[in-house]
């Protein structure tokens, strides 16, 4: 099969991956109205006191530190929706039909995962949007709001991946969907809503060993202080090192369910 | 008729506490989950206590009557989730069919709710003691545990309202968002007065502000009227409210 051929496959179906997502309100409206929802609510509760916590960054306003931990949030619960979607295909007998069909194999992952790219960058720009409209600065300028961009995209493969790796070890959505409070758990005890220099004790140590804490903290640096080598490349090595691994994972699921491995 | 009544809305409140035991995975997450809004609220927003307005306690003492009220919203949800499940499963045809009066259908999840949200906040106070806060004495910790009772009973009639008018299980997401955003549109991270915009708007019109503050004043002052009042009337007001709203889905139901 020609690369080319191989190409255009993988954007036949991230294009049918993001048009799924889009097409049930379900899919897509978690991803976007609890992460909008927290970071208003969170706004309006510490707007008024966050710069007289000990510890806490200097920042224009506790809006424009919210901002990366919504994009964060919202590419999780985006990613798993994304993997129960891709286990309703095992599921209804889509994925074997296309397993048949002369599809490439590699094509398969590889637009599910560019669906969730998609689906993760256009959150990003909607979220950053929103919050420059109520006065938020992305004070990384335009070369910033790109790097987040691309934090975001490299996350969303991590999530993604993650997602389509469950999906093909149980074959069911409802078990997907039952990672969910794994994940929401994973953004509390991290710096995704809070800078861990005001945490303390046991609390401290498990954000300090969380990686969602040097992703959040990677892409809130872009948008609060401006393009700085050391956050940001913490921020992609973690980012990378978890998609990674969840592609990694997932391409062996596949396999294995394949009976390839 | 009121003892077949009573009698039949005990049952059903035992039937739905056994449920606990028989389908643990619907029913634990609303146990574990007001624990971890305790902890994770605690730890992540615990740089909050030192500013002087909350410097007298600690943000974990703070977050407590938060996570009780969150657990009685919980023991809520699954009254509504139970009794959705029971009528797409035929149970409440059947009972409807039976000489015992339609009301039984609300009375027996609600009063279990309210047993419900005994555990939870049991669950709360015992993690709180581990975190170093203990129960505000007899009448502080009565307080607590009834505030929460009767925020269960009102999202119990919600989340039963929503069932009784939909029928139908997919209506579960609907009865939760509702009353996560009760509680996190009140005073759910920060006293009012720390509050801005929007939000303390919609703080000081949300029936939950009182519920919440009544039970945060006992734990921190005492109990007294001026403070137990309002979260009294507000618990009353959205009970009677949404108990109307889930009788109005009990009269409608046999007419589909």
């Amino acid at each position: 099969m020609s690369n080319r051929l191989a190409v255009r496959q993988t954007g036949a179906l991230a294009r049918r991956s993001v048009l799924d997502t889009l097409r049930l309100p379900q899919a897509w409206f978690p991803s976007i109205f609890f992460p909008l929802t927290l970071m208003a609510i969170f706004t309006g509760s510490f707007t008024e006191t966050f710069s007289r916590v000990p510890g806490f960054p200097d920042v224009p306003s506790f809006l424009d530190f919210a901002v990366a931990g919504a994009i964060v949030q919202g590419i999780l619960i985006g990613g798993t929706s994304a993997g129960a979607a891709f286990a309703t295909d095992i599921e209804g007998g889509f994925f074997d039909r296309l397993v048949a069909s002369p599809v490439s194999r590699a094509a398969i992952l590889l637009g599910r995962l560019g669906g969730s790219v998609a689906l993760g960058v256009g959150q990003a720009v909607l979220f950053i949007g929103i919050a420059v409209l109520f006065g938020a600065r992305v004070e990384g300028g335009v070369a910033g709001f790109v790097l987040v961009l691309v934090l975001a995209a490299v996350f969303a493969v991590a999530v993604g991946g993650l997602g389509v790796y469950l999906a093909l070890r149980t074959g069911s959505s409802e078990a997907v969907q039952g990672t969910f409070p794994l994940f929401f758990a994973l953004m509390f005890f991290s710096s995704a809503f809070f800078p861990r220099e005001t945490m303390d004790g046991w609390f401290r140590t498990i954000a300090d060993l969380n990686p969602i804490s040097y992703l959040v903290e990677g892409m809130r640096d872009l948008i609060i202080v401006g393009v700085e080598p050391r956050p940001t490349l913490i921020s992609f090595g973690v980012a990378l090192a978890l998609a990674g691994a969840a592609v990694g994972a997932s391409a062996l699921a596949f396999r294995r369910r394949l009976g390839d491995g | 008729m009121i003892a077949r009544a009573i009698t039949v809305s005990g049952g059903l409140a035992v039937r739905n506490l056994l449920l606990v035991r028989r389908m643990p995975s619907v029913f634990l997450p609303a146990l574990i989950m007001p624990v971890f809004i305790l902890v994770a609220t605690a730890g992540a927003f615990g740089g909050i206590g030192a500013i002087p307005q909350l410097e007298d306690s600690s943000y974990l003492a703070f977050t407590v009557p938060l996570a009780t009220v969150m657990g009685g919203g919980f023991a809520g949800i699954n009254a509504g989730m139970t009794l959705a499940r029971d009528i797409q499963g035929g149970f409440v045809d059947r009972l409807v069919a039976s000489p015992a009066p339609r009301v039984v259908l609300i009375l027996g999840p609600l009063i279990a709710a309210c047993a419900r949200s005994l555990v939870t906040t049991t669950a709360v106070l015992a993690a709180a003691s581990l975190g170093g806060v203990f129960p505000p004495g007899i009448v502080g910790t009565t307080v607590i545990y009834v505030m929460a009772a009767l925020f269960a009973a009102a999202t119990a009639c919600w989340a039963m309202g929503v069932a009784l008018q939909t029928r139908s299980v997919q209506s579960i997401p609907l009865m939760q968002i509702v009353v996560f955003l009760s509680v996190f549109l009140s005073v759910a991270y920060v006293p009012r007065e720390l509050q801005t915009g929007w939000l303390r708007v919609a703080a000081d019109l949300n029936p939950v502000t009182r519920i919440l503050e009544a039970s945060r004043a006992t734990e921190f002052e005492g109990a007294s009227w001026s403070t137990l009042g309002p979260g009294l009337a507000a618990s009353t007001l959205l009970i009677v409210g949404l108990g109307l709203f889930a009788l109005a889905g009990l009269r409608g139901l046999g007419r589909r």
